[in-house]
């Protein structure tokens, strides 16, 4: 296997930095999921298509839009009508969609390297996230497990709370970069860790 | 300890010692200190220069309004002017200096000004500028000469033009209830609204919370009101259902109850903290919001109101009771209202002598004349103040009896020895907020002042800011708001009990004393109650023209203080009651906003940009980059010594003689799915997809609704339902949105899902004649050979264990392939194909000889599909399909879009053998003094290796018939004219038998 | 201005890309009606008062909204997604006989 090159790698910069003297109050890092999968159905298959991500990641969608799940390994949540992002350590994601999604419920489309995977965590997760996207953070209105398709200027972003105080946050792959440099320079006041 | 500090009380530590400069001078505060409390404790009067006349200014408010005590603050080189004094707090290190002033504040050659006032009235520049009607200046230029000294003259702080390092950010913020302001009024509704619950932000410009009850020498509850604030804030500071935001003015009030406010983080520190910033710019969108932002006193309109030393009221209050700092030794007050006898008491009791109270009522309530004996202070009522006496500082002034039916003063002058004047001419609520939100504000005859208007969003009002000027009041409506906001029902419990001075809330309602000499309306832009008569008789009726011409109430005050002064006298000039002339509508910001906190992070560093997968591989190997949108491409990777045109000369040159490679990772990439994809593109492109075979890929043309060109590109069919879209790097938003709109808006029924597959892909296009055998060098698990990938064929394979796709197709016009892998694999094969090339003398290129080579193949752009050009104009009629409607084709055959003489893209070859350049159009006639008649315009140029000749593309009019002519290129601005050839697009092999091989 | 997207909530608009008058009618493809076509691609309502506009959550789920807004008072009066709404809604008809003068 040729290992993926992570487009972070001239700014990933492992260690504490700014003013972290006091404390570390967020850690960065890159999840670097094995596969990224996401997954459309066609009106009324919604269902149908739910269940299959039933049967390949074992995770029971909760109702509602945004809903999602993370087991730790495998992520799942709805970002739009109808539309999933599906996350796994593991490669071969959408080759094991393409078994259960036939045509007739929808279509699978592999991100697996179109996007990149940034977690942020820590106390002040939320206060460093509302720098960038005019989101509600809190956990009543973002709870665990939920996902939220926004915007930085141009940058999109597909975000997952996967933790009271943990976000992980999916970026088109061009952008993961310079949306990594404005994270860390964003994190510097309260002191930050790169892991 | 300055005579003019007090020994206890207010904010200021008098243990710490603060060291700072004025003018060059040093000087030491307290912590706590604001820059205007710290000076006037050392006994500064004088503290600016006034805008038009350079009359010596002092200090007239305490606060935010402040118009006359503007300063620079410098930080190294970075400068920010026209800040008040009374916003500044000081810190070791703090340089400030004073303004509008040449050579020095005390020494101020212009201010000759003040005795050419006549020349300086109320529309002056739009006088001046005009020049002169009549006499020997007429019509000449002597006007303009001037006009440079006179901008010079009038003015404030001078910006500075050294880079700002400071850092500036952005927050966004939910919250239930917004509190704006924190006095007793906005304390109580924010408690009240934490206590049930809600998400509460509480925001207040000053550095500490309380507003007024930092200086009212009121108790609440039995405590000094400070004490009680202190305490308040204390319990919400605990909460985690709160936010405050001390320094932090709300300045904007827009739709939806979103309001923007800017927080001052670290201006009061020597350094800011690590990664702390400057500012911060709050987007705060609110559920509801409590505005309890008070009221501001206002002036009294009469000679000399101007004087250093000439106070508002409250702002002495302030003073003496916040900062424990005396503003005179003997002072006298003149008000038309209640209020102003609070501030006697106060500094009575904190030391002054207070030597007489001028107010214009004749009659006074026992309550205020038990006040004026506390304060042992001589009551002259029925008086005004006609004339204040001094230079740079105030020394004394004269009083005249005052009849209320005409308004003049009358009998005899007398004169009273004083070094401080303060002034209260009543009160206006600080309703800028809430008439930003909407609705027009209501006047108010007895409190004679314009009060908050009904919502017309979700806000609720409290304390002096809707009028009630009480500090029992401002807790009932507080708390009752807080309540109302958070949703909650009001519980019985009891209000905290209020010792206050008496007084009666409605002031007389006399703004001006009409006597000889320059009564000051807005002090900040030197305006007088003679400007605003003057431009009554030149005939301006509405406020907002009085606004404009006179320019009152627009300096960066915002005519805090003069807006109802100026209107109050404009209303008396026409003869109408105030509310008949209205008011004009507050907009944002409430207070100056820097420049940076609006920045924040999209400039610099920050902004977002997007790189391909082989950028940092490009960077380590020569190239220079260029910015192309948001992207970053290689433009040439020059060789030392190499110009650019050497460079990409060079390129394309080794890329025809043998192979070049490019990395096109940035073009646009659209998975197109689903059963209706094939019959979907049918629509969406001018020619068939629905008959593409599985593993072929076809160049299509997208034309708009209105029949003009679009976009083009390639699009592979991957599978039955399964196609690969390229588009243009620049229009790839585009198209993803057009689709998407498409198959939402119009055409629901399609299933088809459209996915930006972009960033998934990285791509290299290698081409030359040399291309195929490097491939075959290194791909493995695929044939490359023509028969397993003819043009426009796709093949899968691998490169270096890496899985790639293949597609045969050419933009350069040689044999050509893109070669698609995982953009986390893209610099791993890119690595792999220059490798393979290497032994055939493979070249990178870059975007310059990209274009050089499509310009010679006259391969059309962004330049050419430039949103006026059609499918014909390009010579694209040949993929207009006649067997379906497609999008565009309705409307791609009207009149104007077939006429003969549009624009045509033709190929330009310069007969003079000197370069072309872009832009530059093209003329019939041989007159290169008088260029005109363009006949069209260059749109791409470049020097031709295969041709060695400087050629370029055109749009000219009625192009394909001049084929074959000359004409002339003209570009006067770059001084350029010569003959051209009129030439085909197609410069270079133009039957395709390169790339078909 | 807030748009409460049907999916994502309220957002703030500039997560939006207004995509024009809801009020506009294709025309059949194959059509040749070329004032209809004409009328489609260059004819906008522009009402002081309620307007059926498109907008694009473009910066967020990127589904097409109908948004019946209020173009004095900015004020929003409903929103919903436009797949699927092939009636084209009570308001847009009243909207389109008010223009043409129509009761």
């Amino acid at each position: 296997m040729v290992e993926r090159q992570s487009p972070l790698d001239p700014e990933f910069h492992v260690g504490s930095h700014g003013n972290f003297e006091h404390g570390v109050e967020i850690i960065l890092t890159e999840t670097q999921p094995g596969s990224i999968v996401q997954l459309a159905a066609w009106p009324g298959e919604e269902k149908k298509l739910i269940s299959a991500i039933r049967t390949v990641t074992g995770l029971a969608l909760p109702d509602g839009a945004g809903g999602g799940l993370s087991d730790g390994v495998k992520s799942v949540f709805g970002f739009a009508p109808g539309k999933f992002t599906v996350a796994d350590e593991a490669e071969g994601l959408a080759a094991a969609f393409a078994k259960v999604v036939t045509p007739a419920i929808g279509t699978i489309t592999d991100l697996s390297h179109g996007r990149t995977a940034i977690r942020i965590a820590g106390p002040k997760a939320e206060w460093v996230l509302a720098k960038f996207f005019a989101i509600d953070f809190s956990l009543p209105a973002f709870p665990v497990g939920a996902g939220r398709s926004t915007a930085h200027h141009d940058v999109f972003a597909q975000i997952q709370r996967t933790g009271a105080d943990q976000f992980d946050i999916y970026v088109f792959r061009s952008f993961a970069r310079s949306f990594w440099k404005a994270l860390c320079h964003a994190s510097e006041e309260v002191g930050y860790e790169v892991q | 300890m300055s005579p003019r500090r007090t020994d206890i009380g207010g904010r200021i530590d008098r243990v710490k010692t603060i060291r700072f400069t004025f003018d060059g001078a040093p000087y030491t505060g307290h912590a706590g200190d604001t820059l205007a409390s710290a000076l006037l404790a050392k006994g500064v009067t004088l503290f600016g220069r006034s805008f038009k006349y350079h009359r010596p200014r002092g200090l007239l408010t305490a606060g935010v309004e402040e118009p006359n005590a503007l300063v620079t603050v410098l930080k190294g080189e970075v400068r920010e002017p026209n800040i008040p004094a009374t916003m500044v707090e000081i810190h070791d290190g703090l340089v400030a200096i004073s303004q509008n002033r040449f050579p020095s504040l005390a020494w101020d050659i212009n201010a000759v000004n003040q005795l050419g006032g006549k020349i300086l009235s109320a529309g002056f520049y739009y006088k001046t500028f005009m020049g002169p009607a009549f006499g020997p200046l007429k019509g000449t230029r002597f006007w303009m000469f001037c006009e440079h000294f006179i901008r010079r003259a009038a003015g404030l702080g001078s910006a500075g033009s050294a880079k700002d390092p400071a850092r500036y950010e952005r927050m966004n913020a939910f919250c239930d209830v917004l509190v704006v302001g924190s006095g007793p009024a906005g304390l109580m509704a924010a408690k009240a609204a934490a206590d049930q619950g809600a998400r509460v932000m509480l925001a207040d410009l000053e550095p500490r919370f309380g507003g007024s009850a930092n200086w009212s020498d009121e108790t609440i509850d039995g405590a000094p009101a400070a004490d009680w604030a202190r305490r308040i804030v204390a319990q919400l500071e605990g909460r985690d259902n709160i936010r405050l935001l001390p320094r932090t003015t709300v300045w904007g009030y827009y739709d939806n109850n979103t309001l923007a406010a800017l927080e001052r983080v670290s201006d009061h520190k020597e350094q800011p903290g690590k990664g702390e910033p400057r500012h911060r710019y709050w987007a705060i969108r609110a559920k509801s919001v409590v505005l309890a932002t008070g009221a501001f006193e206002r002036p009294l309109v009469f000679p000399g109101n101007d004087r250093p030393g000439v106070m508002l009221a409250h702002a002495a209050e302030r003073y003496a009771n916040e900062f424990g700092v005396l503003p005179g030794e003997r002072i006298a007050l003149f008000t038309n209202n209640d209020s102003a006898y609070r501030a006697a008491v106060a500094l009575k009791k904190a030391g002054a002598a207070v030597v007489a109270i001028a107010d214009i009522r004749p009659e006074l309530s026992p309550e205020m004349r038990k006040l004026a004996a506390e304060a042992e202070a001589e009551i002259f009522a029925g008086h005004a103040v006609v004339a204040t006496e001094g230079g740079k500082a105030l020394s004394g002034l004269k009083l005249q009896r005052f009849d209320m039916t005409n308004g003049a003063p009358i009998g005899d002058a007398r004169s009273i020895h004083a070094d401080c004047l303060l002034m209260s001419g009543g009160w206006s609520p600080t309703i800028h907020l809430a008439s930003q939100a909407g609705a027009k504000a209501e006047w108010n005859a007895a409190r004679q002042a314009f009060l908050p208007p009904k919502p017309t969003q979700k806000w609720i009002g409290a304390g002096a800011f809707t009028g009630s000027f009480s500090t029992l009041e401002a807790l009932a409506e507080g708390r009752a708001a807080g309540l109302a906001a958070a949703g909650g029902q009001s519980t019985p419990s009891v209000l905290p009990t209020v010792e206050a001075v008496p007084g009666d809330p409605d002031p007389a309602p006399v703004f001006e004393i009409r006597a000889k000499g320059k009564s000051f309306v807005d002090f900040q832009h030197d305006v007088t109650a003679e400007d605003v008569r003057l431009a009554h008789r030149e005939g301006f009726v509405s406020v907002e023209h009085l606004k404009r011409y006179t320019t009152l109430g627009m300096a960066t005050d915002q005519g805090k203080s003069s807006n109802v002064p100026g209107l109050a006298i404009m209303a008396e000039a026409l003869g109408k009651p105030i509310p008949e002339v209205g008011t004009t509508r507050f907009r944002p910001p409430f207070a100056p906003v820097s420049i940076g906190s609006l920045a924040a992070e999209r400039f610099g560093d920050l902004k977002p940009e997007r790189l391909t997968p082989m950028h940092d591989w490009h960077l380590a190997n020569g190239a220079t980059m260029y910015s192309a949108g948001l992207w970053y491409r290689p433009m040439i990777y020059g060789l030392a010594g190499e110009t650019i045109e050497q460079a990409y000369v060079r390129e394309a040159k080794a890329t025809r003689e043998t192979a070049g490679i490019v990395d096109v990772s940035t073009l646009g990439k659209i998975a197109v799915q689903g059963p209706d994809a094939a019959a979907f593109l049918d629509r969406v492109y001018t020619n068939m997809f629905s008959t593409l075979a599985v593993g072929k890929a076809r160049y299509g043309l997208m034309l708009r609704e209105d029949g003009l060109a679009f976009d083009d590109g390639t699009t592979w069919r991957l599978g039955e339902q399964d196609f690969l879209m390229t588009t243009t790097t620049a229009n790839a938003g585009k198209v993803m949105q057009h689709l998407e709109y498409f198959l939402d808006v119009i055409w629901p029924d399609l299933k088809v899902h459209v996915t930006s597959v972009t960033d998934e892909w990285a791509g290299a296009a290698i081409g030359g004649p040399k291309a195929r055998e490097i491939l075959a060098a290194c791909v493995t698990g695929t044939s490359v050979d023509n028969a397993t990938l003819p043009f426009m064929g796709i093949v899968r394979g691998e490169i270096s264990d890496v899985p790639v796709m293949i597609c045969r197709l050419s933009f350069s016009g040689e044999m050509a392939f893109e070669v698609y892998s995982g953009a986390g694999h893209g610099t791993h094969v890119w690595e792999a194909l220059i490798e393979a090339g290497r032994p055939f003398g493979l070249v990178t290129y870059g975007l310059e000889a990209l274009g050089t080579m499509r310009i010679e193949k006259g391969h059309v752009t962004g330049a050419e599909i430039d949103g006026r050009t059609t499918a014909r104009d390009l010579h694209l009629d040949w993929m207009l399909s006649k067997k379906k409607p497609f999008i565009g084709s309705a409307m791609m055959d009207r009149e104007g879009l077939i006429a003969a003489d549009r624009l045509e893209l033709v190929g330009l070859v310069a007969l003079d053998n000197r370069p072309l350049n872009g832009g530059a159009h093209i003329v019939e006639e041989v007159d290169e003094a008088n260029p005109h008649g363009s006949i069209g315009h260059i749109t791409a140029c470049c020097y031709s290796p295969a041709l060695g000749k400087h050629i370029a593309l055109a749009l000219v009019k009625d192009g394909k018939a001049r084929q074959g002519t000359r004409a002339n290129v003209s570009d006067p601005l770059r001084n350029r004219f010569g003959p051209v050839e009129i030439v085909s697009n197609h410069f270079f092999d133009p039957d395709g038998s390169r790339m078909h091989g | 201005m807030l748009i409460t997207c049907p999916y994502c909530g309220p957002r703030d608009v500039i997560e939006f890309t207004y995509q024009g008058d809801g009020n506009r009618e294709r025309p059949d493809p194959a059509s040749q009606n070329f004032e209809a076509w004409n009328a489609y691609v260059y004819d906008r309502l522009n009402p002081a008062g309620d307007h059926n506009e498109i907008w694009q959550h473009s910066g967020g789920c990127r589904a097409h909204l109908r948004v019946v807004r209020n173009t004095l008072t900015h004020e929003i009066l409903s929103v919903a997604f436009i797949r699927g709404d092939h009636g084209r809604g009570d308001h847009t008809s009243a909207a389109r006989r008010k223009a043409e003068g129509k009761s």
